[in-house]
């Protein structure tokens, strides 16, 4: 079956392109509709010929779909006319009749509409909304506070924290979930009619959508609390999503705003798991699943100076080490790979103890830090040979600290020795005087250096190239292929230095480059004469220098760009993170601050008098983290990353690895410990594991091979 | 009863989404055009702002675009207010770097045509062929207030 969905909307200038993003990605047709206005009266708009709303001609035509998408949401309970037009629906419950989904739906009592109200199911199980009585329709969410803006954005910060219990999966799982919103910015839960949902619930009903042969289905609550520090908890009529007969009733999906999904850079989607639950639940078959994977930056990386925590170089490497350990084994239990950019450079360029062959071998470290570093190096290699933890190169010692081309010259750029490349060969490193086309240069133009000079599909002859001589320092000019080549080489000889057989995370040919800057034509032709297939790069792919942009396909001559989307518990410019929170932190050196999570300052005005604060500010972060990724994955099929090392003083030196358990569960400063790898992979399998027929753990390769699938 | 066809010379194959029924096409020339942007973009009184927002005046809005003859700008606008278009471009070496530094200016500041709710669609450059390899798309507004700006970008070889 070709799975074929239907998506009604009002207005195109407030319509979120990711809608249709996400449903190409998943290889799902849709046919896009208009509504005329939002009332009851509204004609439908579609491809067959315009429909009133409540006609049999529409219910005909919908019945060629999986499912009908409703795509209109509000940020008032006032509004009285959004999706009014879609009241008729409730009611067209034959097997034949797609599955409706309503995603944030305004339903509240403002609505006048005569035909709505009278139309609306009188067994429907949810309390319809009120202005006017907040307190006693709605229940509010992840503790009541008001957002600054509309929560219903996606910035991809601020957001909102929630653990949502799957009932029939029996899956505790952290997704940003906001049901209805309102003026005053409050996210809010569902106020279920018990005896309606009784009587639905032992009402049998013949779709197939209805999973346990009911007319109503709680599909997910608020999750109970695990901890008795965690007093966040909701009545037991809160619901967040439930099945009526075959429409379903679901928390926002998609912010409803003109987003273009740029073909560099897509908007966050944070709330696109609901669309994904929502397709699943309504049996929409995707042709494809699409691949989870998460990388690390710096898997080998140090700080001099760890205050408050004032870890040693020793304590830094042993907890580089258990997270790798466990991402191994967590790769190998998965069937995924991380993806590791190791930070080289150290070995010829740098001494700083921020890099990974300096933290193996400079004796300004201690050799008990040591040690570990060169334990870390030996997993490493083992994941990278075994495929679970495969490494790349990742320089930070060129380009002002930013990568391939992040200058216009890197000035005493200190070379390799051997290979083609190294010390002592005389190579070139620079543009040469002249270049044309080869099949009108006159003959004994060219010097006797000339060489031909490929750049994807631009061949030429170029001669008078300046050398670099035998030496191993010069000032190396960053915007051509011939320096490009020098540097690559110069960073995979340091990877088979390291132990590592390649630079290029073995089969996946791929690496996550340094500040994200993949540099531009050269340095991807070099990348793929080295043998890449592609590497991680932004937009501004030469961040600093910035005189390039990506091609706007993202593929080069078959040579990937991926997007990039990071995640650490802390701005650049802080170093490392303080906490999940931490009273004395700078701007942005916690994860609540760098994410903007203190909505009403209802984390940093309890942190110390109210446990239930670190449990907001854990289910806030995990949130963010969790929908950062998720549309990464989803909207973007671009690369998620962490910096472990950033994130590692903040766990419990007895029991790094353990679960987020509030105050119960200290770090070495006597605040709540977090180990940010574990929270994120355990959190997204549980996504994973929700949605088995739209994700899979897979990898880098898969990502790319999907690019090409469905990117052309 | 599945429908089967021969794949290669000896295979059978069952209809499906990894195995179609091979076809030919007939009559169908490949359309000579790419979509290289879609981007919305905040019109604000800033200068050199460029449709990805960005006020970094060496960084282009499109890059490796040597192929194209030229780029059709649409656009939607959502305000009235006042703005003005100004489009640089430049060519760079095999390695995709510039020239040099600095744009060529191949349209001036310009007022923006159109309305609230208008669409308009802009030919870069206006008469003769492109082939810059980068191109710069500024929008300003030089009266009332913000709006948002739709735009897509087509490089037509």
């Amino acid at each position: 079956m070709t799975p074929k969905v239907c998506l009604i909307l009002r207005e195109f200038r407030f319509f979120n392109r990711a809608w249709l993003q996400v449903l190409r990605n998943l290889g799902i047709d849709y046919t896009l509709c208009t509504a005329t206005s939002g009332s009851a009266s509204a004609s439908i708009q579609t491809p067959q010929g315009v429909f009133a709303a409540g006609s049999a001609d529409l219910r005909g035509y919908f019945r060629q779909f999986d499912a009908v998408i409703l795509c209109e949401n509000g940020n008032s309970l006032a509004f009285s006319s959004v999706i009014n037009y879609s009241v008729f629906w409730l009611s067209w419950n034959d097997p034949e009749d797609p599955a409706f989904l309503f995603f944030n739906p305004h339903f509240s009592t403002a609505i006048t509409d005569s035909a709505y109200n009278t139309n609306f199911p009188s067994d429907f199980p949810i309390v319809r909304p009120s202005p006017s009585d907040i307190a006693g329709t709605l229940y509010p969410a992840d503790g009541g506070s008001a957002s600054a803006e509309n929560p219903l954005a996606s910035p991809g910060t601020r957001a909102r924290g929630m653990c949502i219990l799957f009932l029939a999966e029996n899956i505790r799982a952290h997704v940003q979930t906001i049901c209805n919103t309102h003026t005053n910015n409050i996210p809010y839960y569902w106020k279920l009619d018990t005896a309606k949902h009784s009587a639905l619930a032992n009402t049998n009903y013949t779709h197939r959508v209805a999973r346990n042969g009911r007319a109503g289905e709680i599909l997910a609550v608020p999750a109970p609390p695990t901890s008795s520090e965690d007093t966040e908890t909701y009545p037991s009529d809160c619901v967040v999503a439930y099945r009526y007969r075959n429409c379903f009733w679901l928390p926002h999906a998609m912010y409803r705003a003109q987003r273009a999904v740029n073909i560099w850079d897509a908007d966050t989607s944070a709330f696109v798991f609901w669309l994904l639950y929502g397709l699943q639940a309504a049996g929409v078959r995707p042709r494809y699943k699409l691949p989870v994977q998460m990388e690390t930056d710096h898997p080998i990386d140090s700080f001099d100076d760890t205050a408050p925590f004032n870890f040693s170089y020793l304590q830094q490497m042993q907890m580089i080490l258990v997270q790798f350990d466990y991402m191994r084994d967590f790769a190998r239990r998965k069937n995924t790979a991380v993806i590791n950019g190791v930070r080289v450079g150290g070995r010829l360029r740098r001494t700083s103890t921020s890099y990974h062959w300096n933290l193996m071998y400079r004796t300004s470290v201690p050799a008990e830090a040591r040690a570990v570093a060169q334990q870390v190096n030996q997993l490493l290699i083992a994941g990278h040979r075994e495929g679970t933890t495969p490494c790349g190169v990742h320089d930070h010692s060129i380009g002002n600290s930013k990568g391939y081309w992040a200058a216009a010259v890197n000035t005493g750029f200190v070379r390799h020795s051997g290979m083609r490349y190294g010390v002592p060969n005389d190579v070139p490193i620079a543009r040469g005087r002249c270049c044309v086309a080869p099949h009108v240069l006159p003959a004994g133009v060219a010097g006797a250096d000339a060489q031909t000079v490929q750049v994807g599909d631009t061949e030429l002859i170029e001669w008078d190239i300046p050398t670099s001589g035998a030496g191993n320092t010069f000032d190396l000019p960053m915007d051509n292929i011939h320096a490009a080549r020098v540097i690559i080489e110069s960073e995979i000889e340091e990877m088979l230095a390291l132990g590592f057989p390649d630079g290029y995370c073995g089969g996946h040919k791929y690496t996550n480059t340094a500040a994200n800057n993949s540099g531009g034509e050269c340095y991807w032709q070099a990348l793929k004469e080295f043998g890449f297939r592609g590497v991680r790069s932004a937009s501004t792919c030469n961040e600093l220098h910035l005189t390039k942009r990506v091609v706007p396909n993202r593929l080069w001559h078959g040579f990937h760009l991926i997007p990039n989307t990071g995640f650490d518990l802390q701005a650049t410019g802080t170093g490392y993170t303080r906490g999940l929170y931490y009273p004395n932190s700078p701007p942005g050196g916690d994860g609540v601050r760098d994410s903007e999570l203190d909505h009403g300052n209802d984390i940093s005005a309890n942190w110390t008098t109210s446990a239930v604060a670190a449990w907001r500010a854990y289910r806030r972060v995990v949130c963010q983290g969790i929908s950062n990724w998720l549309s990464t994955t989803v909207v973007e099929l671009g690369g998620f990353y962490i910096h472990p090392y950033t994130n590692s003083m903040i766990m419990s030196l007895s029991d790094p690895l353990a679960r987020f358990d509030g105050w119960s569960k200290q770090n070495v400063i006597g605040e709540p410990h977090y180990c940010h790898p574990v929270e994120l992979l355990e959190n997204m399998d549980a996504v994973v594991r929700l949605l088995p027929e739209y994700l899979y753990w897979g990898t880098i390769t898969d990502v790319m091979d999907h690019r090409e699938r469905v990117m052309g | 009863m599945p429908v089967r066809f021969l794949r290669n010379a000896s295979e059978l194959a069952d209809v499906s989404w990894e195995t179609p029924l091979p076809v030919q096409v007939a009559n169908a020339k490949p359309v000579p055009a790419d979509t290289l942007l879609v981007a919305t973009t905040t019109v604000t009184t800033d200068a050199n702002r460029d449709l990805l927002g960005s006020t970094a005046t060496e960084l282009p809005t499109l890059d490796g675009c040597g192929q194209y003859r030229k780029l059709v700008w649409f656009y939607f606008r959502a305000g009235a207010d006042a703005a003005t278009y100004r489009v640089l471009a430049r060519a760079t070496d095999h390695n995709g770097a510039p020239l040099g530094a600095g744009w060529q200016e191949i349209v001036p500041a310009t007022t923006l045509p159109g309305g609230a709710n208008s669409w308009g669609r802009i030919e870069i450059p206006s008469a003769g062929d492109g082939y810059y390899d980068q191109y710069r798309i500024e929008v300003q507004r030089t009266a009332g207030s913000n709006y948002v700006l739709t735009s897509k970008i087509v490089g037509v070889r």
